[in-house]
């Protein structure tokens, strides 16, 4: 049995404290010890994009990341977007744009989009594009998704 | 009765918890006391397992059990067949071999799992599993389909005289005789390569015994809930009262998901009712590439004879199917394959041998398309291989032979998979390709566009395929629906959901007729405590044979309803209107009563139900069509390819998709959509490589190239409606349709782009590096 | 997967055949290597344990030389299995004299991966086999040049061999694209071959799968 480590990890606001093995995903970590489990895990080495969360507020494959190395960082997760009655304006977009079918890659996308959209607030098609190249969808095509981002920009552009 | 919300674009009821990640998945479920399992994998294709030391494994800290063949005693045996032989044609060959649940003592394919290790989490458990010493004696492995049924080949199931795994020939008229009078005869070699589903969502099951309920609960990312219930009672002597099978949330499904009874889903429960605890076991993804089914390779020898003029006499087509180490589908995928080798076409012969053959590789059960892709390929591509023969236009050589719109319902004389005979039930063809020929502007491209291109020393071309789409078949679904006091609606079918939007038709059904807002209606899918009739969620049928039995049950609520109104409210059940959870008298607003009241007086407290009836505002209705309904669809696509990098680029893609009446346009498109970048890896990125010793060089997502935003072009869609006589909604299947024409149509337009290099395409599919291959070798 | 190649040894033939044939000399030779030892007239078998990061593991490896023909020429079979997969090769080598006393070595072989090693690592195992076997000829031909020396000079051999680290790091390197020059090998294919199991594990380790 491994040394454990103590970690601090701000995520979503909360503080959470914990003694857990240095060999513990952040992934997992998210979802097993912090029952935060909107987070997906899709591939494990680091190319389908469904895991990915911010740290510090940049777009990160929590599969390839101890979360160890979060330690004394700030991570958002999906949850920390909107609640069912009160969701993100890049939620609700997605919800009128059908940009989800089985939504297991959704977070991912939503976590890629917060930080894009941020520096992108009037994206093209083809910037979008670029911008989820790095997330697989299997079911949607990728053609609704790009409907949502689009009117993701529209409602978060309006003061 | 008015279509108020059937038919719109209605937005999602599940999206709010997907969207919030609020969504329970399979790895989402966490109990008390949970253990957790990894499998020890074969890393050879073929090999006898002579011994396996599993006392290493067994010593290492939390580690609680470790399980092999022997383990499992009287209760291994291998998974049930899921299909049996067609019984209505002669001379058939059927071998049928099943996956086991831990292999006992010959190993068939890479992955194959050898024991399970469950321990206190998944990394001890995959330490441990490392731990496991196996003594096996390593086989030649069957690779090439033609190879395995050489007479001095290795066989993988010793108890048979070949590789054969089963046999089949149909005939439709006289080939040989048609063949004679024909002008022209094209023979041709085709290969369709392996393919994965590859949903995001790996492949899991929870597993919760209580002893002192005696109750098993089983939470599993199948499309098949209800058949995994059973079977799983069966066979563990239990009854089927004792057992819950619920598929929740399910990441993405695409066909594997329906296979039955994989090695986990027969050890995973057997574990937890061997320790009493619950046991979780999730798929990794390199796992997934083993341990999950895949689809293909067929290898055709297809012929085409036709007249001068362009008319087709008929078609031949011997093909070779690769199932892989078993055969637990039977003839399911090439009999898909036969429904589909005479595309929407009106031809008079046939005749078509499927030989399907064990190799030592992941076992092939039908991946979206399941089959169909291969017929259509076939078809189109001979027919474009005709067209050019004749120096006949290619929409031209099709509208020629489609099967015109009087001749419906069409027999097409031979037998489908669910061993009915073959009927295409309605279709209308020729609008169909003239109007997608219209919005791609083919004559203008070919006349116009190419010139130009070619001019400015661009390889641009153009493709249109028209294709055929069986879909809907039974046996049945049923659904239950209840008007709550609350006043919602609440509804239970056995098909699970896996992003079709079930939730939201079957609730723009139920609204429709019972008069509520889609929003209050409470859908139930795949959880067997709740609806315990059906088969599962397959071959393109959610929205024909589910949705129908939904209908049928909503009508059945909304005569109950009409009824105790009429009572209640004084008035003949013609005068009555339901509408936003009020029944009222028409014209006379102030008579009326909600349904919630109407449910509550429904189930007296007191008084008596009359005999006849029944108490509450509830039915269960089933639905069950006399054959599936046959959909149809016409794609075409413009693409520019660079010669020196042979990277692809669709400059645009249209769609005419016909599925009879359409339910919801937003999640038809979606469907769509989605459908073609699987057809679109099929052509140009997704093929499963493996080596002559049974090894799958790419089980990543890094090397096993799936279709991202960049490779998507912008689709657009044009529908029409063709209805189904078939049943009362009208409606088809559409979940498949993106994906079966897109290799035939990538054919054709990466041909027309490359005509100066007289390229013939006859294999799915290509590469960039294959690409090249094959125009470098034209010199 | 086929392998094939020359190298030349800066050192005369028998020397070269005595050098290799002596499993003290291989063991110092590869890092990780834990134990090479005779089984058999033949035969050997061997242990290494790779370290990489939080990443450890144990390889077995067996080797049987056959077709003996001293100091000229033989068959070596290889197998080697670990819980990254396995290893099954075969390699025919052959020693040429040259001038000024030099050894040329042709060798040529064939190598089937199995396991993870095979649809994980598939891309990286055909350059990093060469590059191993190129790598570990070095060092090997760097120990036969000390030997040589103490022998005339009567001292003792003054050879340390790479550290496991330093032996990566050079293969790594050529992985990155140096030119792999197909230097004349020697005998030590059979170890050579050895080397391939663990190197590719290194490599196969640090690509973090």
């Amino acid at each position: 049995m491994e040394d454990l480590f103590n970690v601090s990890i701000l995520c979503n606001g909360k503080m959470y404290e914990r003694s857990i093995e240095p060999r513990l995903l952040l992934s997992d970590f998210l979802r097993h010890e912090l029952d935060l489990t909107g987070t997906h895990v899709g591939c494990e080495h680091g190319v389908c994009g469904a895991c990915t969360v911010l740290v510090d507020g940049l777009p990160v494959r929590s599969c390839l990341m101890f979360a160890v190395q979060a330690s004394g960082h700030e991570v958002t997760t999906v949850e920390g977007l909107g609640e069912p009655d009160n969701l993100h304006p890049i939620q609700e977009a997605f919800w009128e744009a059908h940009g989800l079918q089985c939504g297991f890659c959704t977070p991912g996308f939503l976590m890629t989009l917060i930080p894009f959209l941020k520096e992108n607030p009037k994206p093209t098609r083809e910037d979008i594009r670029t911008a989820i190249s790095g997330n697989i969808c299997r079911c949607t095509g990728y053609q609704h998704i790009i409907d949502a981002v689009q009117l993701a920009a529209q409602k978060m552009s309006k003061p | 009765m008015t279509k108020k919300y059937l038919g719109k674009p209605i937005t999602r009821n599940e999206d709010p918890q997907l969207l919030t990640g609020q969504a329970l998945f399979v790895d989402d479920v966490d109990l008390p006391d949970m253990l957790h399992a990894a499998f020890l994998r074969s890393d050879y294709a073929h090999a006898h397992l002579k011994s396996i030391d599993i006392s290493a494994a067994l010593e290492k800290p939390g580690v609680v059990a470790v399980y092999t063949a022997d383990s499992m005693g009287d209760d291994w045996a291998p998974g049930p067949p899921l299909v049996s032989p067609p019984p209505t044609v002669k001379d058939v060959v059927f071998n049928s071999r099943r996956q086991v649940p831990l292999v006992k003592d010959k190993i068939r394919h890479v992955g194959e799992a050898i024991a399970v290790v469950i321990a206190e989490n998944r990394y001890i458990a995959e330490d441990a599993a490392e731990d496991i010493l196996v003594d096996l004696e390593p086989l030649e492995a069957v690779v090439d389909l033609e190879a395995a049924l050489k007479p001095d080949c290795i066989l993988i199931h010793d108890d048979l005289e070949s590789n054969l795994a089963a046999q089949l020939v149909q005939n439709k008229g006289d080939y040989q005789a048609a063949r004679e009078k024909a002008d022209l005869i094209i023979k041709k070699h085709f290969v369709i390569e392996r393919g994965a589903a590859a949903a995001m969502e790996n492949r899991g099951i929870v597993a919760d015994w209580d002893v002192k309920s005696q109750h098993l609960t089983v939470w599993d990312t199948t499309q098949a809930p209800i058949p995994i219930r059973n079977g799983l009672a069966a066979r563990y002597g239990l009854s089927e009262r004792q057992v819950r099978v619920i598929a929740p949330f399910i990441g993405g499904a695409f066909g594997p998901k329906m296979m039955m009874f994989y090695p986990e889903e027969l050890v995973i429960p057997w574990a937890a009712i061997k320790l009493g605890r619950p046991v979780k076991w999730i798929e990794d993804r390199r796992e997934n590439f083993y341990a999950t089914t895949q689809e293909r390779i067929q290898i055709h020898e297809a012929e085409i004879a036709l007249t001068s003029e362009g008319r087709v006499l008929g078609i031949s087509d011997q093909f070779l199917h690769d199932t892989g180490a078993y055969d637990p589908y039977g003839l399911t995928i090439p009999l898909n394959t036969q429904s589909h080798l005479l595309g929407v076409y009106d031809i008079p012969n046939f005749t078509s041998e499927i030989k399907v053959v064990f190799t030592n590789k992941v076992i092939s059960t039908p991946v979206r398309g399941a089959g169909r892709p291969q017929g259509v390929y076939a078809i189109e591509r001979l027919l474009d291989m005709a067209a050019k023969e004749l120096g006949m236009d290619k929409v031209e050589i099709r509208k020629l032979n489609f099967i015109p719109p009087d001749a419906f319902p069409y027999e097409q004389n031979y037998i489908d998979q669910a061993f009915a005979p073959l009927i295409f039930d309605s279709g209308n063809y020729l609008p169909a390709i003239e109007k997608a020929a219209e919005l791609i502007g083919y004559e203008q491209f070919l006349k116009v566009d190419q010139p130009r291109y070619r001019s400015e020393g661009r390889h641009v071309g153009i493709g249109i395929v028209a294709f055929p789409e069986t879909t809907g078949v039974g046996p049945y679904e049923g659904a239950r629906i209840t008007i709550e006091p609350s006043g919602k609606v609440s509804v239970a079918t056995g098909v699970g959901t896996q992003g079709q939007g079930h939730f939201t038709t079957f609730a723009q059904i139920v609204a429709d007729q019972v008069g509520v807002n889609p929003r209050d209606v409470n859908l139930v899918t795949g959880d067997t405590a709740e609806f315990h009739w059906g088969t599962g969620t397959f071959a393109s049928r959610g929205a024909v044979v589910a949705a129908n039995a939904i209908h049928a049950s909503a009508k059945a609520v909304r005569k109950k309803i009409l009824e105790h109104a009429s009572k209640h409210l004084g008035a003949p059940e013609g005068e009555l209107e339901i509408e936003d959870g009020q029944v009222r008298v028409a014209d006379i607003p102030r008579m009326s009563i909600s349904l919630g009241e109407l449910a509550e007086l429904a189930n007296p407290l007191r008084g008596a139900v009359e005999p006849g009836t029944e108490p509450g505002l509830e039915a269960t209705a089933y639905f069950g069509p006399q054959y599936g309904a046959t959909a149809f669809g016409v794609h075409s696509m413009i693409l520019e390819v660079d010669v020196e990098t042979m990277t692809v680029d669709i400059l645009r893609y249209v769609v005419v998709e016909d599925c009879g009446t359409v339910l919801n346009p937003l999640i038809l498109e979606g469907q769509i959509h989605g459908g073609i970048s699987m057809g679109i890896g099929n052509s140009y990125y997704e093929k499963l490589v493996y080596d002559d010793n049974g090894q799958l060089l790419n089980a990543s997502l890094a090397d096993y190239l799936i279709p991202m935003a960049t490779e998507m072009p912008y689709i657009e869609i044009e529908h029409q409606e063709t209805p189904s006589p078939l049943n009362p909604l009208g409606s088809k299947g559409v979940g498949e349709a993106g994906a079966i024409p897109v290799p035939a149509l990538f054919a054709q337009a990466l041909e027309n782009a490359l005509s100066d290099y007289d390229l013939e395409i006859r294999e799915t599919p290509l590469s960039p590096n294959r690409l090249y291959e094959l125009l470098t070798s034209k010199g | 997967m086929k392998l094939e190649g020359e190298y030349t040894f800066d050192g005369p033939r028998e020397q070269v055949w005595e050098l290799v044939r002596d499993p003290d000399v291989l063991v110092t030779a590869l890092p990780g290597a834990k134990s090479l030892e005779q089984v058999g007239e033949n035969e050997y078998e061997g242990e290494m344990n790779l370290r990489v990061g939080p990443v450890a593991g144990v390889f077995a490896g067996r080797l049987v030389v056959s077709n003996e023909q001293p100091p000229q020429s033989c068959t070596l079979t290889v197998e080697g299995k670990g819980k990254q997969g396995f290893v099954d090769g075969t390699g025919h080598v052959n020693l040429e004299e040259l001038e000024d006393n030099k050894t040329l070595m042709k060798y040529e072989g064939d190598v089937q991966v199995g396991g993870k090693l095979a649809s994980v690592g598939q891309r990286l195992v055909d350059t990093a086999s060469k590059s191993i076997i190129r790598q570990g000829l070095d060092t090997m031909n760097k120990a036969l040049v000390a030997r040589v020396e103490a022998r005339e000079t009567g001292e003792k051999v003054d050879f340390t061999p790479p550290s496991e680290s330093e032996f990566a790091v050079s293969v790594a390197k050529d992985m990155a694209g140096e030119a792999l020059s197909s230097t004349t090998l020697k005998w030590v294919v059979g170890a050579a071959i050895v080397i391939i199991l663990i190197l590719v594990l290194v490599l196969i380790n640090q690509n973090g799968l």
